[in-house]
């Protein structure tokens, strides 16, 4: 596992258009909501400004990340690298999670250096040292798990289906699952299962929106699919963060059936 | 370590059977695999690297069942694999590279890797290239980053599926010689439609044709096979019929064709001695390879 970690994530920190994609998305965030950045870096609580950060992370940047993971295991196949790799004793497993995990860590530096960057401009302008260690809590707690969640997907549902089509489908999944409000139509946002964590950023982190008047997480009046939004508390901001994580360990699970389909 | 195959069958669904019931012993030391394309031979050598499973049959190699996960993973740990269709990450250097596959190997020991990469890098002549990234090699540097990659973990079974293609002549000529070299205890399985690199390597080998076993025996046994069925002619009107013509070569006069035929395909044909691809297309002559498997 730690061979396929320690050489995927080389090689996907080593992809050119990775960082220029996400170079390229914050330069246009940054112009679009140049008001909300400087209104966050204005923010007299280091929290709430983080916590802003961390959802307008977690809002565009999943987009780029998804899109560039999204070939890291076919392209075994289509390089002809997979019969080498599949010949050697390490097991399946171990290089799957190897593989996972480092192309998915190497997916979170830009995030990383977008954030903490962030984080660190507004400990610097505020003085508000504080703001690094919300800041880090808010990678683990909140941006981490999607990344996880959505690396999972980008993993395996190209061994389906063609991986520029599955980006494609993701980004429209991304903002009707994560963006619509449930009223307008049936909608994953704002449920446990929506990996731009509405239920730990509100019940964890008491984010309330840009205004701070915004639900984010919990059952919402005439809207389908209510059965995935609890109540919102901390328990079930920490059960959002476990079911994220067990769906993405379930998805991942069915990558070497899906594999061997295609390959056997 | 002997390969013991008996009644493997392999089919794939949609395209009819690849391998049909297929009987072949493979001892130590080197082995070579003659067909054409489609006869089989990649199935079998993805059969044996554990990368397939068998529809039916049996393999055992070391007297381990590669059709099991426990026998599969046995013979892995011992391994050394060259694919026909290698593929390398473009994004590492053969450094990297080697270091990936010798990790997953099991070369755990950091300088023992270090040590295995340099000593592998400078038999394959790719030393100087080392560090580049793998996106900038051509194609025969690739195949010898492969082949270095298939010596990584000393292996004791070294199944080799058409080596030397895209290699020069020199860099054949040298893989060649240290296959020959590695063969020794070690059992190397070599599959190649390319005769003269059995020739020069195996003094056994076996010939499949469509998914069976047609011929097994050593190189001298097939080479006889074509024994007073290899003609020389020289004509300027058309080519011979009647036989397999092997080669062409313009003389005065015309062209001089050798030719593999039961009977001399012309009343001034010459006989010549047979090589062992003179035997091989004997073989597959109307009743030859029935003839073949004969006790």
């Amino acid at each position: 596992m730690t061979a396929a970690f320690v050489y995927e994530f080389r090689m996907q920190a080593r992809k050119r258009s990775m960082w220029i994609a996400n170079g390229v998305i914050v330069a246009l965030l940054g112009l679009l909501t140049a008001n909300l950045l400087t209104d966050a870096l204005d923010e007299p609580s280091a929290k709430v400004a983080m916590t802003s950060g961390a959802f307008l992370v977690n809002l565009i940047l999943p987009v780029v990340y998804g899109c560039f993971l999204a070939d890291r295991l076919v392209r075994d196949d289509k390089l002809g690298v997979a019969p080498i790799l599949d010949a050697t004793p390490a097991s399946t497993a171990g290089r799957l999670s190897g593989k996972y995990l480092g192309s998915c860590a190497a997916a979170a530096v830009p995030l990383a250096i977008i954030y903490f960057g962030f984080a660190v401009l507004y400990a610097a302008t505020a003085g508000h040292p504080v703001a690094l260690a919300w800041a880090a809590a808010l990678f683990a707690v909140v941006i981490l798990p999607a990344v996880l969640f959505v690396g999972a997907f980008a993993l395996v549902v190209p061994l389906l289906i063609p991986a520029p089509l599955f980006r494609v489908l993701f980004v429209g999944y991304w903002f009707w699952g994560n963006s619509i409000h449930p009223t307008l139509m049936p909608t994953l946002s704002q449920s446990l299962i929506s990996p731009i964590g509405p239920y730990p950023l509100q019940e964890l982190f008491g984010y309330g929106g840009p205004g701070g008047d915004v639900v984010l997480a919990g059952p919402v009046d005439d809207a389908t699919l209510n059965f995935l939004r609890p109540a919102a508390t901390a328990a079930t901001a920490w059960l959002s963060i476990g079911v994220l994580l067990a769906v993405a360990a379930l998805v991942l699970s069915a990558a070497p059936a899906l594999r061997a389909r295609t390959t056997r | 370590m002997r390969i013991e195959i008996s009644g493997l069958v392999k089919t794939y669904k949609g395209k009819g059977r690849a391998l049909d019931g297929l009987d072949l012993l493979v001892p130590t030391g080197m082995f070579g695999l003659l067909g054409a394309n489609g006869a089989g031979k990649t199935t079998l050598m993805r059969i044996l690297a554990g990368l397939l499973r068998p529809t039916g049959g049996e393999v055992r190699i070391g007297g381990y069942d590669v059709t099991g996960r426990a026998g599969r993973q046995a013979v892995q740990r011992v391994l050394g694999y060259l694919p026909q269709d290698l593929g390398v990450y473009p994004d590492l250097s053969a450094r990297e590279f080697l270091d990936y596959v010798g990790l997953l190997k099991g070369i755990d020991d950091r300088a023992t890797r270090r040590r295995r990469v340099g000593e592998l890098l400078e038999v394959v002549a790719l030393t100087g290239d080392a560090d580049r990234r793998l996106r900038g090699y051509s194609g025969g540097m690739r195949r010898r980053v492969g082949i270095a990659q298939a010596l990584l973990a000393d292996p004791r079974l070294l199944i080799v599926d058409e080596p030397t293609a895209g290699l020069d002549p020199e860099e054949r000529i040298r893989f060649r010689t240290l296959l020959s070299q590695l063969a020794g205890e070690r059992t190397v399985l070599l599959s190649t439609h390319i005769v003269d690199d059995v020739a020069q390597t195996c003094r056994e080998l076996a010939v499949l044709a469509k998914g069976r076993l047609v011929f097994r025996g050593t190189v001298d046994d097939l080479t006889r096979r074509a024994d007073r069925r290899v003609w020389s002619v020289v004509t300027a009107g058309p080519a011979p019929t009647g036989g397999t013509v092997v080669s062409a070569l313009p003389v005065e006069g015309g062209l001089r064709y050798r030719v593999v035929a039961s009977v001399p395909p012309a009343p001034d044909a010459e006989p010549l001695a047979p090589t062992l691809e003179d035997g091989y297309l004997a073989l597959a002559q109307p009743g030859a390879a029935e003839d073949a498997m004969r006790p």
